[in-house]
């Protein structure tokens, strides 16, 4: 199951590949596109379980069951899926989205890998993974690795892409992030904990592994922020520092 | 969640057996296998372990390439890793470390700019080591030197991952950006070249009519004038062509990714026959007398007989990719995912030992 499901990546990959005239770099952006495009609802409703999340924090009666039964961790459990019920919230309508980008991501790493085949292994692999029917792959080999100074099958020795990896996955984080009303917002400073920690470790990916997957991260996440922002949910005071937020 | 994806993504990135397939060859007493992070020398009577060997400046090394014997005893082998240092190995020099043999370290090359995937080629006392530099670097094996400087440096393009053969005027070398090279061997002038418009994983072979044979990945075994270089298609198969035509007289064997295994006759220009074993077929197969030892992705090893019908066919486990190698009476497989990582079968195709040794 899961080695159709990096095949069909690989076919896509390889064939807007063909058609763009050989460009790995290109084709990765544009296969990032239409996986952004494919992924478009999941991330609406990322962002709308996100927004629903946060209203409950400010939510009068959220915050007063929150008193009421501040040492029975049982019945404001209870009493929390009571309001999510009412509201219409569903509690994993916004982690679930940031879930499936996993799968896409080592997905697409794998595919990366098995279409520039840098072993024979490799090489084989993506003769199993192709559809020789849809794409005469033998003629393609080796793919035309090299995007502008990367070699995308390489990780990127200048630690440029790392930057930019992790300073766009923290515009992106802090965009998202609407702002905290109540202190005691426990998923507001989970959001805060992780447009620190997400830029960090994918600017760590991006340093290790094969620079074709920090195009990919780019691509996303400069998509990602144009989405947020034609939605008009970009917070962009977000970006400043605290001090001239206040004025 | 995060940390998820991060230990998903590392255990991707990591330097695992499996990454790709080993290289396996023999001499009279040892066989070399080249697995990755080491290389191994096995005792062929008992499948002990006599030496091995790891890159000492870099713990990221991938051997792969099939090491080359010379015949003063050292073995050739090149890393495919960030240093792609080829090392020549002196295993009558042997130190203890860690509890283990190491072999002496007789001389290295450091110059090849890619890693090393094809195996070197031996034509008297030179060394033609094709790197995926698209570089055919010549070294003189008795200059003395422990830092190889090449005599000659033949740039191919392309990258190189197939052993050259030669007919002891030429060279012949393929590469996966779809061509073919003809270099003179004395001159070191490349002759001619010719493209195939698909890429070339395997080596060339010499038919028995001195013409040159080549598997494409367009599905096709081409015919070469080797003094021209002109070509055609004189077969087409089902899928790629990645392991290199045998030949026995008139007669060439070859196998593809789709697992059929053909005899073509060269002098008459037909296919006498083909089967489908149980798996794709990277190996070459390898001739003896009466008939073909065949191995085959699924982890079998078939004998064949030359009208095409199965002799006997064992199981011996994982996936087979690595060409067996015939040392004395012993078959030598190395398989990838099993728990061992090479076995030695009698000529019936039973199994004799493992190494490491089955527990």
């Amino acid at each position: 199951m899961w080695n159709l499901f990096v095949s069909i990546f690989i076919n896509i990959l390889l064939w807007i590949y063909n058609l763009i005239g050989q460009n790995f770099g290109v084709a990765i952006i544009l296969f990032t596109i239409l996986i952004r495009i494919i992924t478009w609802p999941l991330n609406a409703q990322q962002m709308k379980g996100a927004k629903a999340m946060q209203d409950l924090q400010n939510d009068k009666e959220w915050q007063a069951i929150q008193k009421k039964y501040a040492k029975d961790r049982e019945k404001l459990a209870q009493e929390q899926m009571r309001l999510y019920r009412e509201k219409g919230i569903n509690p994993f309508g916004s982690c679930l989205p940031t879930l499936i980008q996993f799968p896409i991501l080592i997905a697409l790493y794998q595919s990366i890998i098995r279409a520039l085949a840098a072993t024979p292994l490799d090489l084989l692999k993506l003769s199993q993974s192709i559809n020789p029917n849809f794409l005469d792959v033998g003629k393609l080999i080796p793919l035309n690795s090299k995007f502008l100074w990367m070699n995308l099958g390489q990780p990127e020795p200048y630690y440029i892409l790392a930057i930019i990896v992790a300073a766009t996955t923290y515009i992106q984080s802090k965009l998202t992030l609407p702002p905290a009303t109540n202190p005691n917002d426990q998923s507001a400073a989970m959001g805060q904990s992780m447009a620190i920690t997400m830029p960090l470790m994918l600017g760590w990916f991006a340093l290790t592994f094969p620079s074709g997957l920090a195009v990919y991260f780019i691509t996303s996440n400069l998509l990602g922020i144009i989405q947020y922002a034609a939605q008009g949910k970009a917070n962009w005071s977000n970006l400043l520092p605290k001090s001239m937020r206040k004025e | 969640m995060v940390l998820l994806g991060a230990l998903l993504l590392s255990a991707c990135g990591r330097t695992v057996r499996g990454t790709t397939w080993p290289g396996l060859a023999a001499d009279d007493t040892t066989a070399y296998l080249a697995d990755l992070s080491l290389v191994y020398a096995i005792n062929l009577k008992d499948g002990t372990e006599a030496w091995r060997f790891s890159d000492p400046n870099d713990n990221k090394a991938q051997f792969y390439a099939t090491p080359v014997i010379t015949p003063d005893g050292l073995v050739i082998v090149g890393s495919a890793a960030s240093k792609h240092t080829l090392y020549a190995l002196n295993p009558r020099d042997l130190l203890t470390n860690d509890n283990f043999k190491n072999p002496a370290v007789e001389w290295t090359f450091t110059g090849a700019t890619a890693g090393w995937v094809a195996s070197p080629l031996i034509v008297e006392d030179k060394l033609f080591a094709p790197n995926a530099d698209g570089n055919l670097y010549v070294l003189d094996l008795n200059d003395g030197q422990s830092q190889k400087q090449p005599i000659a440096t033949i740039q191919l393009g392309g990258r190189l991952w197939a052993q050259p053969a030669t007919d002891g005027e030429r060279l012949y070398i393929t590469s996966l950006d779809h061509s073919v090279f003809a270099v003179d061997l004395t001159t070191y002038a490349i002759v001619w070249q010719a493209d195939l418009a698909a890429a070339i994983p395997g080596s060339p072979a010499i038919g028995p009519d001195g013409k040159l044979y080549v598997g494409s990945l367009a599905s096709k075994l081409e015919q070469f004038d080797p003094q021209t270089g002109e070509h055609q298609s004189v077969l087409n198969v089902e899928y790629w062509l990645w392991s290199t035509p045998v030949r026995d007289g008139n007669t060439l064997y070859v196998g593809d990714l789709k697992g059929n295994f053909y005899a073509y006759d060269a002098a008459s220009n037909t296919l006498n026959w083909s089967i489908q074993p149980d798996g794709a077929i990277t190996a070459n197969a390898i001739l003896q007398n009466d008939h073909l030892l065949l191995a085959t992705e699924s982890g079998s090893l078939y004998a064949i007989g030359k009208d095409g019908k199965t002799l006997w066919s064992e199981k011996v486990g994982g996936k087979i990719y690595t060409t067996p190698v015939v040392a004395g009476d012993l078959i030598l497989v190395a398989p990838l995912e099993t728990d061992f990582y090479l076995a030695a079968l009698d000529s019936n195709g039973r199994q004799v030992w493992t190494f490491p040794t089955k527990k």
